[in-house]
């Protein structure tokens, strides 16, 4: 069986998942969870980072649920490619560019001076075409010098974006959290409303019973209970109009 | 829709692009000029014959300025898009650390939230029965 889903997965268009996805069962992942609460509890003390409590020696078909261990050296392949753990973008000057501005303050300044930045980078890029058609327009072969400014401009403006992006990245996270949360406040409220006109509806029909209670035992006529019943009908009908 | 980062590339790319496509325009398109009144425009010979995509195109002057023009506006109204995504970039006036704490604060609230979403459900439900009891218990007239 398991050769034969191997058979058909060499075959198959696009690879099927790797098979320990099949472990991740619900009760699976609430047994790991009930381990790893337990190991933090006996653990309190002593481990204060931020990383996944590891659990040891774990049941064989819970193993695939612990995530293993980042690589030690950093380093990790993907496709034949080598690829590093943490990327960081390498500094205009490592790339052999002129930075033509002065850095925006830590990353934990404001970045108001960034798009000043940005915007006087936009304007040069213009004056720097205007400059190179006028030099296109006397002496086409004194192009060059020109045209690698643009370049520089152009990747300098790249850059200051790239270096933007983990900021856009947070500020993102924060709308679709603010979003996620006025949802829930929503459904919480809309439900809360259907709830109290629910029970407005029953308050109704509690009025219109009581009489149905006392009369029916006491003469327990039909007309009576048809009577009754059609009251509470008619509450119905008066609160969904 | 992409985030305002990348439009913001791409708008960075699509200038440079509009540069690249307005000279070529203006290589393209340009008229010859006599440059005395002896002067005779060649035609180009069977045998040098370039690839077209070299060849000149001339058009006629007032639509070559014409386009020339359009260009020119063209690459005015980047520059401004350019700068107004700039001036829209999420977050300007956050720093990191403000950031973080928002970001904690945030999760805080949603998970009150949910748990206060919980309990409208649950409350939904025991309201839910009991409506249901009720009908149950009534006679159709």
């Amino acid at each position: 069986m398991a050769e034969q889903s191997q058979q058909s997965a060499l075959g198959a268009t696009f690879p099927a998942p790797p098979p320990f996805w099949q472990a991740f069962t619900p009760e699976n992942v609430d047994r790991i969870a009930q381990l790893r609460a337990a190991q933090a509890g006996e653990a309190e003390s002593t481990s204060s980072d931020t990383k996944p409590i590891r659990v040891l020696d774990l049941p064989s078909e819970l193993r695939f649920l612990q995530p293993p261990e980042p690589p030690a050296d950093g380093v990790w392949n993907c496709f034949g490619g080598r690829y590093f753990l943490t990327e960081p973008i390498p500094t205009l000057a490592e790339a052999g560019v002129e930075q033509l501005y002065t850095p925006p303050a830590t990353p934990t300044g404001k970045h108001v001076d960034r798009a000043l930045i940005l915007k006087r980078l936009a304007k040069s890029l213009l004056l720097n075409f205007l400059e190179l058609v006028g030099i296109m327009s006397v002496d086409p072969s004194q192009n060059t010098e020109k045209i690698q400014d643009l370049r520089t401009i152009f990747i300098n403006f790249h850059h200051l974006l790239n270096e933007y992006r983990p900021h856009q990245a947070r500020e993102s996270l924060i709308l679709m959290m603010q979003d996620q949360l006025d949802r829930s406040r929503a459904e919480t409220e809309g439900i809360m409303r259907m709830k109290e006109k629910v029970e407005g509806i029953l308050e109704g029909l509690g009025e219109a019973k009581l009489p149905e209670s006392d009369d029916t035992k006491m003469d327990g006529t039909d007309a009576m209970e048809e009577d009754i019943g059609k009251g509470i009908w008619d509450e119905l009908e008066k609160e969904f109009s | 829709m992409a985030d305002k980062l990348t439009q913001l590339q791409d708008a960075v790319d699509q200038l440079a692009h509009q540069f690249v496509a307005s000279l070529w325009y203006v290589h393209k398109h340009h008229d010859l000029k006599k440059l005395n009144e002896a002067d005779k425009i060649l035609e180009d010979k069977k045998e040098n014959e370039i690839p077209d995509v070299d060849k000149l195109d001339p058009y006629p002057e007032a639509d070559f300025k014409a386009g020339q023009l359009e260009l020119a506006r063209d690459l005015i109204v980047k520059e401004q898009q350019i700068e107004y995504l700039i001036s829209v970039l999420p977050g300007l006036e956050n720093s990191e650390k403000d950031q973080e704490q928002l970001i904690r604060q945030l999760e805080e609230e949603l998970k009150e939230a949910e748990v206060r979403r919980q309990q409208a459900v649950k409350e939904k439900e025991v309201v839910l029965a009991k409506l249901e009891s009720v009908i149950r218990s009534v006679k159709r007239p």
